[in-house]
């Protein structure tokens, strides 16, 4: 619960201005669902909250302040500032989920590589396997590229085709990262816990997948 | 971010890229990822069955400049080690030989996994127990 720095009263829906005395908060530490007035959670109605942020947007807009005084100004300005990374984050599921879980505490992302062993976040052994045997495929292809050559037309098939495979799998993470973060919306501290854990391990999963993806198209296009 | 010296030296010319035989009784296979960035390692070792002594090395890794140099990195310094003394490579050497930067420290962290990796492949191969470690004091 926060209260309006202006008349005190407590915060309803987005703690970046006041609904009642319609005053804008000077408080950068919020997070961003507090900015866009939301339950912390991974559900999220998009439309709706795009509406919010649209509402948001127009009331806190610097336009407006253009004629009051310069801490107003300045509040105005940093909390439109504010209000764009919220709506950038939220409204996207992957970066949602990252933030979400940093937000609670767990270390996501290549920032906190490092920092422990990586042994309990090795990813499981087939995959790694596979990511492997993919790479020197689309070395060699790429290889044959640079050299002039024409691409062997079976290599190309071999490749799109495990392109495919992987944007299954990819849709199966998604399909997985939802399960996951539907009990997490749902469910007691405990099932947070051990949903989150599992968040954690399909985002690094993810992370790989979407790599390979990219990489498989990329190789592909240029040998088009 | 501008890489050190030692690290566009060896990502120019790395150092024992190759595959050795993975069916080998003599060869340890280690295949690791780093999950944060995508990077695949693969690093393996030639043991000599009578001196314990790594014979060859070789690596082959997808991944970023610093990910390659520090796996070139750990098949020169691991070549003509004993699998004890090269069970003592430490991630935090490689980042003070290659002067990684914070964000690339993760980097050295996965040559050491693949190091340990493929000296546990080959103790697994040839029934070596996995020795403990003891308290020094």
């Amino acid at each position: 619960m926060n209260h309006c720095t202006s008349c005190q009263k407590a915060l309803e829906g987005s703690w970046l201005v006041c609904a009642d005395c319609g005053a804008v908060q000077s408080d950068s530490t919020i997070d961003f669902f507090q900015a866009l007035g939301h339950e912390r959670r991974f559900g999220i109605d998009t439309a709706a909250l795009e509406r919010e942020f649209h509402r948001l947007s127009r009331r806190l807009h610097p336009d407006r302040f253009a004629r009051a005084s310069a801490e107003e100004q300045q509040n105005s300005l940093a909390a439109t500032a504010l209000l764009n990374d919220a709506w950038r984050t939220l409204r996207d599921p992957v970066s949602r989920l990252e933030y979400l879980l940093k937000l609670e505490g767990h270390a996501v992302g290549e920032e906190h590589a490092g920092k422990g062993k990586s042994a309990e976040r090795q990813p499981p052994s087939d995959l790694l396997e596979e990511v492997f045997e993919l790479n020197v495929q689309l070395e060699e292809l790429r290889m044959s590229q640079k050299m002039g050559e024409a691409a062997d037309g079976a290599v190309v098939k071999d490749l799109a085709a495990t392109g495919v495979r992987f944007e299954s799998m990819l849709q199966a993470v998604d399909d997985a990262l939802a399960a996951e973060s539907a009990k997490w919306d749902t469910g007691a501290a405990e099932a947070r816990t051990e949903a989150a854990t599992r968040m954690i391990q399909l985002l690094d999963r993810r992370r790989y997948l979407q790599n390979l993806v990219r990489d498989v198209h990329e190789t592909l296009g240029a040998a088009a | 971010m501008a890489y050190s010296d030692k690290v566009v030296d060896h990502y120019n010319n790395p150092r024992n890229v190759g595959t050795l035989d993975k069916s080998s009784e003599e060869v340890g296979t280690g295949l690791v990822g780093a999950p944060e960035c995508g990077d695949v390692m693969r690093l393996q070792i030639r043991v000599n069955p009578e001196t314990q002594v790594i014979e060859e090395a070789k690596f082959k890794t997808f991944g970023c400049g610093s990910a390659i140099a520090s796996s070139s990195l750990a098949t020169e310094w691991v070549k003509g080690k004993t699998i004890a003394e090269a069970m003592e490579i430490k991630n935090t050497d490689i980042v003070k030989e290659l002067a990684l930067p914070p964000v690339k420290i993760h980097c050295s962290v996965l040559a050491e996994d693949a190091i340990r990796a493929a000296i546990g492949d080959w103790k697994k191969k040839n029934g070596v127990a996995e020795t403990v470690a003891v308290a020094a004091n």
